[in-house]
């Protein structure tokens, strides 16, 4: 794989990563920064994909399937968090 | 979705025997079970329709991909263009899907297709309240999503 | 050669979709739209880099765990926004004001937790 590619691919996601990091800190409202979270969650899981890529080594892609399966938890149990009672205008 | 359990039990019993766990002797012992409960088992009730249901399985992924592909292309355009385009509307729509598993998994496929994001049931579940991100033609989103939902409960039912 | 080619549109295409999940993310002007650009579009891209990284190595092993990351995201992308979003509508996030129109609204009962059908001449397309 040609290494301008490689190059290239890491500035698409760190940008991303900077969009959905400007996300998180403007809000304004807390389900807004859970969806930038969660943004940057599957993030990560194409970062490692990326590295694995670089360095060949596939064992990287064990930590990518356990993130891509635990990833939606945080989402799900903010949700609960917010039906049963937080703040109704944060 | 027996037979499918069964077809499963046929390629574990060919992965044994070979002797070989790899993937692609898996999906050998699959396909080989496969021809033999479609065929072989044509006259056993569970299997009768087993045969066109793979066909059916392959085209609609197929289906899923192209739609996947095309509206994402949409929301691309809107995303990167300066102007918004879009018409969002909440939308309820009449479900013929009865069961937990065909509402979880209709409404799941319908989160996956951009434009659409499935909100919620209602209680009684005869409704889903979906978000649409382009309500031009309100009937064409409904027959679209009805589109859909008859191909899921092909496979399903 | 064929192969590197491969799989660098793939996950170049992959990083494309990122990339466009993040500015949907910044630039959509509600909740519910910026979740339609970053589960839809985040999905699709994960999946491109994947079978990217399918292609570049050409292994049963990383076929099967490419497969497995892709299930994974396609199964759990969906839950996660629906619980967001739910969760959201109800605890009264503002809609864009430009919204067309809203059936939803005040058919949900905070006490009883209940969700109302509408009423059966407002619903189109049914059977």
């Amino acid at each position: 794989m040609p290494a301008f590619v490689i190059w290239i691919s890491y500035v698409m996601l760190s940008a991303t990563l900077v969009l959905a990091f400007i996300r998180l800190v403007r809000g304004p409202s807390l389900p807004d920064r859970v969806v930038a979270l969660e943004l940057m969650a599957s993030l990560t899981v194409g970062f490692i994909g990326v590295y694995a890529l670089t360095s060949d080594q596939t064992a990287f892609l064990d930590v990518a399937m356990v993130l891509a399966l635990t990833a939606f938890l945080a989402a799900v149990g903010f949700a609960r968090y917010l039906e049963r009672g937080g703040h109704r205008d944060d | 979705m027996n037979a499918l359990t069964w077809n499963i039990i046929l390629a574990l019993i060919w992965v044994g025997i070979t002797g070989e766990f790899s993937s692609a002797n898996l999906v050998i012992g699959f396909v080989l079970g496969y021809v033999i409960l479609a065929f072989a088992m044509r006259d056993v009730k569970h299997f009768t329709h087993y045969a066109s249901k793979v066909p059916k399985v392959i085209r609609f992924v197929g289906f899923f991909v192209r739609e996947l592909v095309m509206s994402n292309l949409r929301v691309a355009y809107d995303v990167l263009t300066p102007t918004h385009y879009m018409r969002p509307a909440v939308i309820a729509v009449k479900l013929e899907a009865r069961t937990d598993g065909e509402i979880t998994i209709l409404a799941n496929l319908i989160s996956l297709t951009p434009g659409t994001l499935s909100l919620d049931v209602s209680s009684d579940r005869s409704v889903l309240y979906l978000h649409v991100m382009y309500l031009d033609d309100e009937e064409a989103v409904h027959a679209s999503i009805k589109a859909l939902e008859a191909r899921v409960l092909e496979i399903l039912r | 050669m064929i192969n590197s080619l491969l799989a660098s549109v793939f996950v170049l295409s992959g990083c494309f979709f990122m990339l466009l999940a993040g500015l949907g993310a910044l630039r959509m002007p509600d909740l519910l739209m910026r979740m339609h650009a970053t589960t839809k579009a985040g999905a699709l891209g994960i999946g491109l880099i994947m079978v990217g990284v399918a292609i570049h190595f050409l292994d049963s092993g990383v076929t099967t765990r490419v497969m497995a990351i892709v299930l994974f995201i396609i199964l759990t992308a969906p839950v996660a926004a629906h619980a967001i979003g739910r969760a959201g509508y109800f605890v009264g996030v503002p809609l864009w004001e430009h919204m067309v129109k809203d059936e939803l609204k005040g058919r949900y009962d905070e006490q009883t937790h209940t969700l109302a059908s509408p009423p059966k001449d407002e619903t189109q397309g049914g059977r």
